[in-house]
């Protein structure tokens, strides 16, 4: 599972932390029944606080993404929606033949994309 | 500041039910210790008390790569532990590992430290003191971009 963090971002570190998770289940990275690492083992990996992580990962429980048991930690819960990329991958093709048609190749598409988000 | 770090398990089910398998026979002979030699009863506690540490620390293996190095945690508890901070690290690579050479659990030698359990890609460090440390994550190459990413300070 990878995990990546802006520390200088405005958004909230548990945000960032729970959206990498949303994110790993989107990218087919995490599955149903998997389990998270424990929280202090995380926390040190990302150079957050312990408190931090489980901020999320009680974030993630209410929404319904994980789950809870006694003595094995945070999974992936089973209501979890591992929706796929699809419909993402969809958008960007016909971006990126739109962009063809008007004599521009990947990098500028690239380029765009960052300007844009 | 950006922070890219790397986590995963792996598991060696096999490992697992076998021991777990063992578990019932050898259950069943020391429950019913009453009928048999003292010295079969003790070897049945100690091969029990094996099978158990061999369950609880051999197999199952939990690693994360990042800036703070990388840090393996063997077993259903998470210990035995070893952390290895990037100063420690001279460089990495992913080795495939063959049936013959995985460890299933926790080797050391002088010169290694080993910690596969199954065959396929594996995540290996070369450590500034000579030493190699072989360790099973499900996704060796992601591991790698993260410990090179945390290399080159994020």
């Amino acid at each position: 599972m990878h995990w990546t963090l802006d520390h200088s971002s405005t958004q909230r570190l548990q945000d960032q932390v729970a959206a990498c998770v949303v994110r790993g289940l989107h990218t087919g990275e995490l599955s149903v029944g998997e389990q998270l690492p424990p929280a202090a083992e995380l926390a040190e990996a990302i150079s957050v606080d312990r408190n931090t992580v489980l901020a999320a990962y009680r974030q993630l429980r209410e929404a319904g993404i994980l789950e809870f048991r006694r003595g094995r930690g945070a999974r992936i819960a089973a209501t979890a929606e591992t929706g796929d990329l699809a419909p993402v991958r969809h958008a960007v093709q016909a971006a990126i033949d739109l962009a063809r048609r008007y004599g521009l190749d990947s990098s500028d598409v690239i380029t765009l994309v960052k300007e844009l988000s | 500041m950006n922070t890219t770090a790397y986590t995963g398990r792996a598991t060696n089910w096999p490992s697992v039910i076998i021991s777990g398998l063992l578990l019932v026979p050898l259950i069943g002979l020391a429950a019913s210790s009453g009928s048999v030699p003292e010295t079969v009863v003790a070897f049945t506690v100690l091969a029990l008390v094996g099978l158990l540490a061999e369950v609880v620390t051999a197999s199952d293996v939990r690693a994360s790569c990042g800036p703070h190095g990388v840090n393996i945690h063997w077993g259903f508890l998470g210990w035995p532990r070893a952390k290895y901070s990037l100063v420690d690290i001279a460089n990495a690579s992913v080795v495939d590992v063959p049936w013959w050479a995985v460890s299933y659990g926790f080797w050391w030698t002088p010169g290694r430290t080993v910690c596969t359990v199954r065959t396929g890609p594996a995540l290996r460090l070369h450590l500034v003191n000579g030493r190699t440390v072989t360790v099973t994550v499900p996704d060796p190459h992601r591991a790698l971009a993260a410990l090179r990413i945390a290399g080159n300070g994020g």
